[in-house]
């Protein structure tokens, strides 16, 4: 919570816990919305990939701030959830026999939304189960074992054997339809993400805020105090798991619309370690933070990938030799990636989220702000 | 008969080596506390650093003299390595919470890998002239490998003389202080920043030689990686503070290993090998959650 400026109070708690609580929050949400629906008519499709990609890690990453965030429940593992509801989506839409008039007024898109994210829950709740036992060290080693024994083998050996079309599913493109609007383009894929990335955030707040949340928040503190105070440690963590892989399963479900199909590799660990460095680099505990941390890491791969690609010509004119640093652009990616988790873990413990606070303080403060070290 | 006791020994051979890495990842965790999953990327670097000395070497003397003396430079390069990591990266993250520190190591292992990889390429590396002939030795009518039982006598010498390190000398007294009690030691002069370090480096050591006697057996490539990841099990079987866990649960899950790849295969189609572990791991949680050996941590508000 920040400081409001002067001259805003509040009577009662309902008032106090208001999405949008002054005229000017009012006035820069409305401008954000205006931006991004406008941002398809200021940038090239090239942004626009860069875009969705964003909201996939922001829908991907949205559990894990659940799970670490608020419920304190570590998990190094969510590319499984997400492959789940990836192959969920993938494997309802080649299999089952959808009537015409379904594929037509475009609802077989999002009941297998629906049904990605509630297998997907089911499925971490099942690693989550241990949860009730364990914790710290011993829980990350069985979210590690979700994505060692969901990913390599159960989806790699048996899911994407079935129809025996290799590993890759690739999906019909007249499949991916919500009602009227058919999910083709560019444009329309970041417009559906914004629009996916939209509700979740608002069902993630409402849930944060609320008695659910403060019950995870308890949890996530001190875990015997809370079951002393009458909490539901074990009921609490499981809805928590359940809610997080909901969450990955619509992340996964998503994802299909933009690549049109879906192949092993791109629900391995490094994605899972990313979407935790995601909301590291964010700030723990913050939706605010998962959104920065998200654009922060997608943006610094594209710019690598920038200077890197866009020098590679002039690297290649004048320093032959070094030509091999093109081809090797995905482990200068990784190393640049490892390094900035160290780096905002040693110097900017909070994320980012936490100096967008300093930052929203000091103008409500001005001009006499302090807001800290 | 004969499958299962070649799985067997070669089960125990190999675990060994998990046993080797694994002792130096309870060594970091009993004196700083720190949860290391860059474990496998450590054993991947040791495997590099010593197939490179070794080409170089191998040109200029006969094999087995350069890869001793490339295993050697190794074990010093992998002693420079780990107290540069420990005063780079972990020092500033004494006393942060769990999470920050696991997630530490992880960046180390990103940037490990990428580095590795921008230095040596992906491709599938084997020492070459071989170090160790090829023809396996039958023992007692059982067939094996003789880089397995090379490496089960490097893997055994090391694991004595990191043990008999921690136990008798200066220096493992004072590690052994830091395990117990940190304040204590700290309080009676011993320095917690030269333990860590001590522990980081013999974690590189540990693991580089490791690294180095997998890559004998199967070829240097991200693979090795995985395989230093099998530490985890290792160490969550034994305890995660305890060294005879570490040693006894390195072994366990060599045979384990082995005999799933050798019985399992069949019924799963690959991957089973790699996986198996895992499983085992997760379902021992279940019912004892602190492993073998390991201390059991009463909580109080």
């Amino acid at each position: 919570m920040s400081y409001l400026p002067c001259g805003y109070y509040f009577e009662d708690y309902a008032d106090d816990q208001k999405w949008w609580r002054t005229r000017f929050i009012k006035g820069k949400m409305i401008l954000m919305v205006v931006l991004l629906a406008i941002l398809p008519l200021l940038v090239d499709s090239q942004w626009l990939s860069v875009a969705y990609t964003i909201n996939y890690y922001i829908l991907a990453a949205l559990g894990v701030q659940l799970l670490i965030g608020y419920c304190g429940q570590i998990t190094l593992g969510h590319a499984a959830f997400v492959a789940v509801g990836g192959y969920t989506t993938a494997l309802m839409m080649l299999n089952v026999p959808w009537p015409q008039s379904m594929i037509d007024g475009g609802l077989v898109y999002p009941i297998c939304i629906i049904c990605a994210g509630f297998l997907a829950a089911i499925w971490s709740v099942l690693f989550g189960l241990p949860s009730a036992r364990v914790k710290g060290f011993y829980l990350i080693m069985t979210t590690m074992a979700a994505q060692w024994i969901t990913v390599p083998l159960v989806i790699t050996q048996y899911v994407a054997q079935i129809g025996g079309r290799g590993q890759a599913f690739s999906i019909p493109t007249e499949m991916i339809k919500i009602g009227p609007f058919s999910i083709d383009s560019d444009t329309k894929i970041y417009y559906f993400s914004v629009i996916l990335v939209a509700v979740c955030l608002v069902a993630m707040g409402n849930m944060v805020r609320s008695k659910l949340g403060r019950a995870w928040i308890a949890i996530r503190d001190n875990d015997i105090a809370a079951e002393t105070m009458g909490v539901n440690i074990v009921g609490y963590k499981l809805l928590a798991f359940f809610v997080a892989g909901f969450f990955a399963g619509i992340a996964g479900a998503f994802y299909i619309s933009a690549l049109f199909f879906v192949s092993p590799e791109h629900y391995e660990w490094f994605f899972s370690l990313l979407w935790v460095g995601i909301i590291l680099i964010g700030g723990v505990g913050s939706i605010q933070g998962l959104v920065f941390g998200s654009i922060f890491v997608v943006m610094v791969f594209k710019l690598l990938e920038i200077a890197v690609m866009g020098s590679s010509d002039l690297l290649m004119a004048s320093y032959p030799q070094l030509g091999w640093m093109t081809t090797k652009i995905i482990f200068f990616k990784e190393a640049a990636f490892g390094l900035a988790i160290i780096f905002f873990l040693i110097y900017e413990p909070n994320g980012l989220s936490y100096r967008y606070w300093q930052l929203k303080n000091y103008f409500n403060l001005w001009p006499f702000s302090y807001t800290g070290k | 008969m004969d499958l299962f006791l070649q799985l067997f020994i070669t089960g125990i051979m190999l675990g060994s080596i998990f046993a080797l890495v694994a002792l130096g990842w309870v060594l970091i965790y009993k004196c700083s506390g720190v949860l290391n999953l860059a474990m496998g990327e450590l054993t991947m670097i040791g495997g590099y650093v010593c197939l490179g000395l070794y080409q170089r070497f191998v040109t200029t003397m006969p094999i087995e003299y350069a890869f001793l003396l490339a295993l050697i430079g190794t074990i010093f390069v992998g002693l420079f390595l780990g107290l540069l990591t420990e005063r780079i990266f972990l020092r500033k993250m004494i006393g942060e919470p769990i999470l920050a520190v696991i997630m530490v190591t992880v960046g180390l292992s990103f940037f490990f890998k990428g580095m590795v990889f921008i230095i040596w390429d992906t491709d599938t590396q084997v020492f070459l002239p071989r170090v160790f002939p090829i023809e396996p030795a039958v023992i007692a009518g059982v067939a094996i490998g003789q880089v397995y039982i090379w490496s089960f006598v490097a893997a055994l010498i090391l694991m004595v003389i990191f043990v008999s390190f921690f136990k008798y000398t200066r220096w493992g007294l004072s590690m052994q202080a830091c395990a117990d009690d940190e304040m204590a030691a700290l309080s009676l002069g011993v320095s917690a920043k030269f333990v860590y370090a001590l522990a980081w480096a013999i974690a590189f050591m540990a693991a580089g030689v490791g690294g180095t006697l997998l890559g004998n057996i199967n070829g240097l490539n991200y693979s090795v990686s995985l395989l230093g990841l099998l530490v985890l099990p290792v160490v969550v079987f034994g305890g995660l503070n305890s060294i005879p866990g570490a040693i006894v649960g390195g072994i366990t899950i060599g045979i384990l290993q082995n005999l799933s790849g050798g019985y399992l295969d069949r019924f799963f189609p690959g991957g089973i090998k790699e996986i198996a572990p895992f499983v085992f791991m997760v379902i021992f949680l279940l019912f004892k959650p602190y492993g073998l050996w390991g201390w059991e941590r009463i909580e109080r508000v």
